[in-house]
């Protein structure tokens, strides 16, 4: 429960922010604008889910922005590719199988480069990233693909509702958070990457096969981001090469912000939802305020490094 | 003495230097003074306060209680910088130099020549090419090489460069031809002459007492804090230099009984690699094999060879009678061979995580295997590491780094036991603890050895090992250089097999 402890700040300050823009926007705690909150925060933090596990062993995915894209602009090809006039479930399945597929090529790439050469995360996933959108703006000379209307149940991925209420997107991102809340916590690999980030040495010298532990969080890292990527191509009800630019900074800010070290070793999947709600709430609010983007950039690294500023703090004089 | 009013005072002096940390005291009241033009060697064993003293004058650490004086005047050194501008110099063991700068850029680093601001590169290396020839230094002759592509012995000449380019007189060599070939130790030796004969102090310590008697001057030796006399070197032999420096005053645990050996535990046969050469030795059940080697004689190599931390090229492990391959701590582990490492913080403990975390973590297997994670096996498992080893700790859910030294030390072996190993590799398992707990050690180890554990202990605290062994190996340069029996070990001759005194 001491973890627990730890989250109070943050949660004061969602609750803070909310209050916030209750004053300033009316309307901002309906039921409606929340759910409409809840949906614009998924993709993200689904993909902080897995950058958390990258940075917890003490690496990064700097990629993940641009694997997005690769995997929308994939899957809408493959989609797209047979033609007609009416969806078929199987081809549908395939499309989504070869964009999470990409999504997987590239995880298990950068665990075992990661693991069996010396090349840090930071410009592995770097280079992979330029890779990647390179390959997302192949497709279609780089013009965003339209998603047929037809394919009804590829556009409600990302913009369906359970019971006419509940976003789909919401729905995925909860069932992946809780998958990841008991990975970290109840499973062996959970204590391996706890293990792993506070000390490699260590973690060595107790047996971890860290080749192993670094190939699967970089793996689930990836597919992570290919579900995001399906979400995000159905919402936008197009596949856009160009698309995800900057989303691994805001993957990364919600995990530092929710906690996570970045040494490595420290930080919760709670704490990462929270960054992510934080940083969600902030700037759907700022754009309702009315507040100009430009200021909207500037009040959200202040508040990145405001997090993050508690935390180290906190840390110190534990 | 009537002469000696009028000699000029010494270059350094030191009066009843004391220091204290905590309840241990590292420097009684230690007299000590070094002429100009002289090399004065300071000999002792590991943790006999050669150390702290040179430390004292690096002003790494400040004296308790004592004076300290150069060319007579009262010398006050609160800090490094007290020190540089006092004309002492430390050379340590790691080298600190930049080592992407030139031979030229490192001797004046932070002291760059400029013109009109800008960094005056020619003339920093003419000053330095200058510098190094009027030390005779022809090894590193060419300034413009890099360093990183120098050998370590001429690496250490770079830094003696240095060190002289600021006016040191007074030179520390702390163990300064451990890494060096037996050539490269013979050309450091013709500088540090050369360098006495221009009038340089030199305090010079080193294990090596054939180096000793061959280079120094005059010999100091320190035990357990004291200073137990200054001679000149011609007036005394590597045997009564052995006998000085061990003392006969030693603790004695030999009430800690041991079973007798069973059968053979592990074989090893011609194990080599980068650090390891061709090392064979047996150990069987219930017995302690102490491998005894001093600081960089590449013991630790061989723990991290056997545990297949480190790539092995040649040789064979049977345990048991059977040949078996670890390639990787995973492969040891389920051969029965377990490594507890010989740094704590940075190869032994997730440090940031809690006493029970680091506990229960080899045997994850054991308490995650269901759909939910047993805790109440993984608190059994920490109880009983934590009983049967009185480790005393308040809240196995607080960050293990609440522990003191000795209790992570008990912690790190203790985890094992849950289901014990045949054989336990332990190395320099009582470094950083205090008596209490490293009586407490000794008692485990004794214990273990007992309930029929294969014990190898590796450590270079040279009592530890003859108390806890039932056979030494003197270990050297990467080798086994003989296996003694309990009847043949003694301080004396294995402090002479390592100093390689043994020929006398």
């Amino acid at each position: 429960m001491k973890s627990l402890k730890r989250m109070v700040p943050l949660l004061g300050a969602t609750l803070v922010l909310l209050l916030l823009f209750w004053w300033r926007v009316p309307g901002f705690l309906n039921t409606e604008n929340l759910l409409d909150l809840a949906q614009q925060i998924s993709v993200n933090a689904i993909m902080a889910f897995g950058m958390t596990l990258a940075i917890l062993i003490g690496g990064i995915d700097l990629s993940v922005g641009a694997l997005l894209a690769l995997v929308g602009t994939t899957t809408v090809f493959v989609l797209t590719v047979q033609g007609g006039e009416s969806q078929s479930v199987a081809w549908l399945s395939l499309s989504i199988a070869a964009g999470l597929g990409v999504s997987l090529v590239f995880g298990l790439f950068h665990g075992l480069s990661a693991a069996t050469t010396r090349m840090p995360p930071f410009i592995i996933t770097l280079a992979t990233m330029l890779v990647a959108r390179g390959c997302a703006l192949r497709y279609n000379e780089g013009r965003p693909m339209h998603i047929p209307e037809f394919q009804t149940i590829f556009l409600e991925i990302g913009n369906g509702r359970l019971w006419g209420k509940v976003p789909i997107p919401v729905l995925i991102m909860l069932v992946i958070f809780a998958a990841m809340v008991v990975l970290l916590h109840q499973t062996r690999l959970g204590q391996y990457i706890y293990a792993m980030g506070g000390n490699r040495e260590a973690a060595r010298f107790t047996g971890i096969p860290l080749v192993r532990v670094e190939v699967i969080v970089y793996t689930i890292c990836s597919v992570l981001t290919g579900v995001a990527g399906m979400i995000h191509t159905s919402q936008l009800y197009s596949a856009e090469p160009g698309s995800g630019v900057g989303f691994e900074l805001n993957a990364i800010a919600a995990a530092v912000v929710g906690g996570t070290s970045f040494t490595g070793g420290r930080g919760t999947m709670v704490g990462t939802l929270l960054g992510a709600v934080i940083i969600g709430i902030l700037s759907k609010g700022l754009n309702q305020a009315g507040v100009h983007f430009s200021l909207q950039y500037i009040v959200n690294g202040l508040v990145i490094l405001g997090a993050v500023f508690i935390d180290v703090r906190g840390k110190s004089t534990r | 003495m009537a002469v000696a009013e009028f000699l000029p005072p010494p270059l350094l002096a030191l009066h009843g230097v004391t220091k204290r940390f905590g309840g241990v005291c590292a420097l009684d009241h230690v007299d000590f003074d070094l002429r100009e033009g002289e090399i004065h060697a300071l000999l002792g064993e590991n943790g006999a306060g050669k150390s702290t003293l040179i430390k004292i004058l690096g002003g790494i650490h400040s004296p308790d209680a004592g004076s300290m004086s150069i060319r007579g005047r009262n010398a006050d050194i609160r800090g490094v910088s007290d020190a540089n501008r006092l004309g002492i110099r430390l050379i340590h063991q790691e080298l600190s130099l930049a080592p992407n700068l030139t031979v030229a850029e490192n001797i004046f680093l932070g002291r760059e020549p400029t013109q009109f601001g800008l960094l005056a590169r020619r003339k920093l290396h003419d000053d330095a090419a200058h510098l190094v020839k009027s030390l005779g230094m022809a090894e590193i002759a060419d300034v413009w090489q890099t360093v990183a592509r120098l050998s370590v012995a001429r690496q250490q000449l770079v830094e003696i460069a240095r060190a002289l380019s600021c006016q040191a007189q007074i030179l520390v060599l702390d163990e300064p031809t451990s890494s060096l070939s037996d050539a490269e130790t013979t050309e450091l030796f013709v500088t540090l002459k050369r360098l006495r004969s221009q009038g340089v102090g030199i305090i010079y310590i080193s294990h090596r007492l054939e180096e000793i008697m061959q280079l120094a001057d005059r010999i100091t030796v320190l035990r357990d804090g004291k200073s137990i006399g200054t001679r000149r070197a011609g007036q005394v032999n590597t045997r009564e230099l052995v006998k000085w420096m061990v003392g006969r005053d030693v603790m004695d645990y030999s009430h800690f009984r041991r079973g007798e050996p069973g059968d053979v535990a592990i074989e090893v046969h011609n194990l080599s690699n980068r650090h390891v050469h061709d090392v064979s030795f047996e150990v069987r059940y219930g017995e302690v094999l102490g491998i005894a080697g001093l600081v960089g004689s590449g013991r630790s190599e061989l723990g991290r060879a056997l545990f297949g931390i480190d790539r092995v090229d040649r040789g064979e492990i049977r345990i048991d009678g059977r040949a078996v391959k670890i390639h990787r701590p995973s492969q040891a582990l389920s051969a029965g061979l377990v490594l507890v490492p010989e740094d704590r913080k940075a190869q032994g403990l997730v440090v940031a995580q809690t006493t029970e975390f680091n506990i229960a973590l080899p045997w994850v297997r054991e308490w995650i295997w269901g759909p939910v994670p047993n805790l109440a096996a993984r608190d059994a498992i920490v109880r009983s590491a934590i009983d049967r080893f009185r480790i005393r700790v308040s809240d196995a859910t607080l960050p293990i780094d609440s522990l003191s030294g000795g209790n992570q030390q008990k912690a790190l072996v203790g985890r094992w036991m849950h289901r014990p190993p045949k054989i336990l590799v332990l190395d320099e398992p009582t470094r950083g603890v205090d008596v209490g707990a490293r009586e407490e050690m000794f008692r485990i180890i004794g214990e273990l050895a007992e309930a029929g554990m294969a014990i190898i202990l590796i450590s270079s605290d040279l009592d530890e090992v003859i108390q806890m062994s039932h056979r030494v190996a003197v270990y050297r340069d990467g080798t086994i250089l003989k296996t003694l029996s309990s009847e043949q070990t003694s301080l004396e001759v294995i402090m002479r097999l390592l100093t390689g005194a043994g020929a006398e």
